[in-house]
């Protein structure tokens, strides 16, 4: 008699909290909407307080109500709009290099895994993600192709700006490629964010009887200028997912990661720096 | 109705992407097939009469400059005749002039990079040697320029169209020299000044998609830079280029800015319904299949829509204060 009386009070509170978790989870997608309403309407500042504050308390309610669930889910309290299971970090990744040198085909290898022997030239820049996951963390890298040629130079900060990570790629059959490489290093150091991890590929590593580059030479360059180096190749795949995975473990996936998570650039070239100085998180 | 089968190539030689729609193309075609061919009967009665009727000629080219007739009415309304004609030296003149190894190697590690997917360039070698010689000669005369990527993109299809290295020579100085001024210079400020514009033209017509590309904090050069540069090729079918830059060589670069709002105008839902820079940026790069894209003549019907509100005058006073405020920087 207890018994049944027992587990019939127990399926009420299940399901009493049942209803009440799905509300919070309504409310805690809503919440965006009034954020973007907010903003729309120049209220922002009040508005966001308010509804910030209003979030907290039903995500701590939230979180109470898993416990009794008894749910699987880990770390949902942690953050408002938090991912439940395990960590997903988003980091958004640079390429840049002399023209031809293969940037787009290392991109081409990690994430679709095919190669074309004649890449079409990238005209401004290219975009594409891929997603990896190391041991309890899932890394989505948003990749920003860019153009090699000289020239387009000076749309490049806009790539770079917040970019926690950047592969800066050469030819190792082209000497002048090794050069311009050292450049871009050179820019990133001065002008990217402080925190970035950047990355050396020596690429066309299928090529290295026609070799002008030493690998002992790119290695000191790199190892004086704390920069994670491999010799690559898009057309055999040597490499080329290692070289990112390197990048993967490298990267802070603390809450407290410098940049931002990258899908806030400003205008071109001038008008970007109110969302780059936003102390962004990497982790959601 | 019986349907066509549509091969694999279109018809300048370019791949099918795997996800081509040929239904809505069969659709599509049938009808454009009679648009083709009303319009070269009307080009037909015409002849060169057209060339002193600038009204008349204005509205055939709007409608479509019949395939065969496109290199001599490109050339006549471009100015490329004239530069032909009050030039010193005649192309070959100039071609003999290529010399310059690191322009030379430039242009070559491109030519394979050009098209690799148009049976023309890639299944033969007479077409990239001569699109090898339009772009090496005319980097040699131009030295402000001398070889920007993206040109290969235009000479291509300029070749595609006339099948003509010296037309295709004139036609691409015309273009970079005075339709299109300080696009393809080192500093590529005319290109920037123009993504300014750009910016400006948006946020008067279509506020909402103004504001929702704002808010994603998308810059217009990460979705457009391809669009001024490649002047849509390598962004919509061959024949929908083709239509676009009848109009280019005709009326001006406003033509650019038209097709741009067009387009955004066309992809409305779709880029407000986008959520983050990815999506957004996918959305742009994507817009090669869209129906209303292929069915070029509609499109560009569309195009002229906007004429009352994108005149050469407003272009110009726009390109003109941004000019200034870039100078003010």
């Amino acid at each position: 008699m207890l018994a049944a009386v027992l587990t019939s009070f127990r399926q009420s509170v299940i399901f009493v909290c049942y209803h009440f978790r799905l509300l919070c989870i309504k409310l805690v997608l809503h919440r965006k909407t009034i954020y973007e309403k907010a903003f729309l309407c120049g209220r922002k500042a009040i508005g966001t307080l308010v509804i910030r504050d209003l979030t907290r308390k039903i995500t701590s309610k939230l979180f109470l109500v898993n416990k009794i669930m008894a749910t699987n889910r880990t770390g949902a309290a942690q953050r408002p709009n938090g991912a439940t299971q395990g960590k997903i970090c988003q980091f958004k990744l640079v390429l840049l290099g002399e023209s031809a040198v293969g940037k787009s085909s290392l991109v081409l290898r990690f994430v679709k895994g095919q190669f074309h022997e004649y890449q079409e030239s990238t005209i401004g820049a290219a975009f594409l993600t891929q997603t990896i996951c190391l041991d309890d963390t899932t890394v989505k890298f948003e990749i920003w192709d860019t153009a090699g040629q000289e020239r387009y130079h000076s749309l490049a900060p806009m790539y770079y700006r917040g970019a926690q990570a950047a592969i800066v790629v050469y030819d190792i059959t082209n000497q002048d490629t090794f050069g311009r490489a050292k450049t871009w290093v050179k820019e990133l150091q001065r002008q990217a964010s402080p925190t970035i991890v950047i990355a050396l590929a020596g690429n066309k590593q299928d090529l290295a009887n026609k070799r002008m580059v030493e690998y002992e030479e790119a290695q000191t360059y790199a190892d004086e200028n704390g920069l994670l180096f491999m010799e690559t190749s898009a057309k055999t795949a040597m490499n080329v997912n290692d070289i990112f995975l390197a990048i993967a473990k490298k990267l802070p996936k603390n809450e407290q990661t410098s940049g931002q998570g990258g899908s806030a650039q400003g205008r071109r070239l001038a008008e970007g720096d109110a969302g780059a100085k936003a102390p962004g998180n990497c982790c959601k | 109705m019986a349907k066509s089968v549509f091969s694999k190539v279109d018809e300048y030689g370019f791949e099918r992407s795997e996800n081509f729609n040929y239904d809505v193309y069969d659709e599509f075609m049938s009808e454009y097939i009679r648009v083709l061919t009303r319009r070269a009967q009307r080009w037909n009665t015409l002849k060169n009469d057209i060339f002193n009727r600038p009204a008349v000629l204005k509205r055939f080219i709007r409608k479509g400059i019949p395939s065969d007739l496109r290199s001599t009415v490109w050339m006549r309304v471009s100015g490329g005749e004239n530069l032909k004609n009050n030039s010193p030296y005649t192309y070959n003149n100039l071609r003999e002039k290529i010399r310059e190894q690191h322009i030379i190697d430039m242009i070559q590690i491109d030519l394979p990079r050009t098209f690799p997917e148009n049976i023309y360039f890639s299944n033969n070698e007479h077409l990239p040697k001569m699109l090898f010689n339009v772009l090496a000669t005319f980097a040699h005369q131009n030295k402000e320029v001398g070889y920007c990527q993206g040109l290969n993109y235009i000479a291509g299809l300029l070749l595609l169209a006339t099948k003509n290295e010296e037309v295709s020579f004139w036609l691409l100085k015309a273009l970079v020299e005075t339709i299109l001024p300080q696009y393809y210079i080192v500093t590529m400020k005319g290109l920037l000044v123009d993504l300014d514009v750009l910016d400006e033209l948006v946020r008067k017509l279509e506020p909402v998609v103004h504001r929702h590309i704002h808010n994603i904090g998308m810059p217009w050069a990460m979705g457009t830079t391809k669009w001024f540069i490649c002047l849509y090729s390598e962004v919509l079918p061959a024949e929908t280029v083709f239509r676009i830059w009848d109009c280019l060589f005709s009326e001006g670069s406003k033509i650019i800015f038209r097709v741009a709002i067009t387009l955004i105008r066309l992809h409305k839902e779709k880029i407000l319904q986008t959520k983050e820079l990815g999506e957004l940026i996918g959305c742009f790069r994507d817009m090669k299949n869209h129906e209303s894209v292929i069915n070029c003549h509609k499109f560009m019907q569309e195009v002229f829509k906007l004429s009352g509100n994108l005149s050469n005058t407003t272009v110009r006073r726009l390109r003109y204060q941004y000019n200034i405020q870039d100078k003010d920087k």
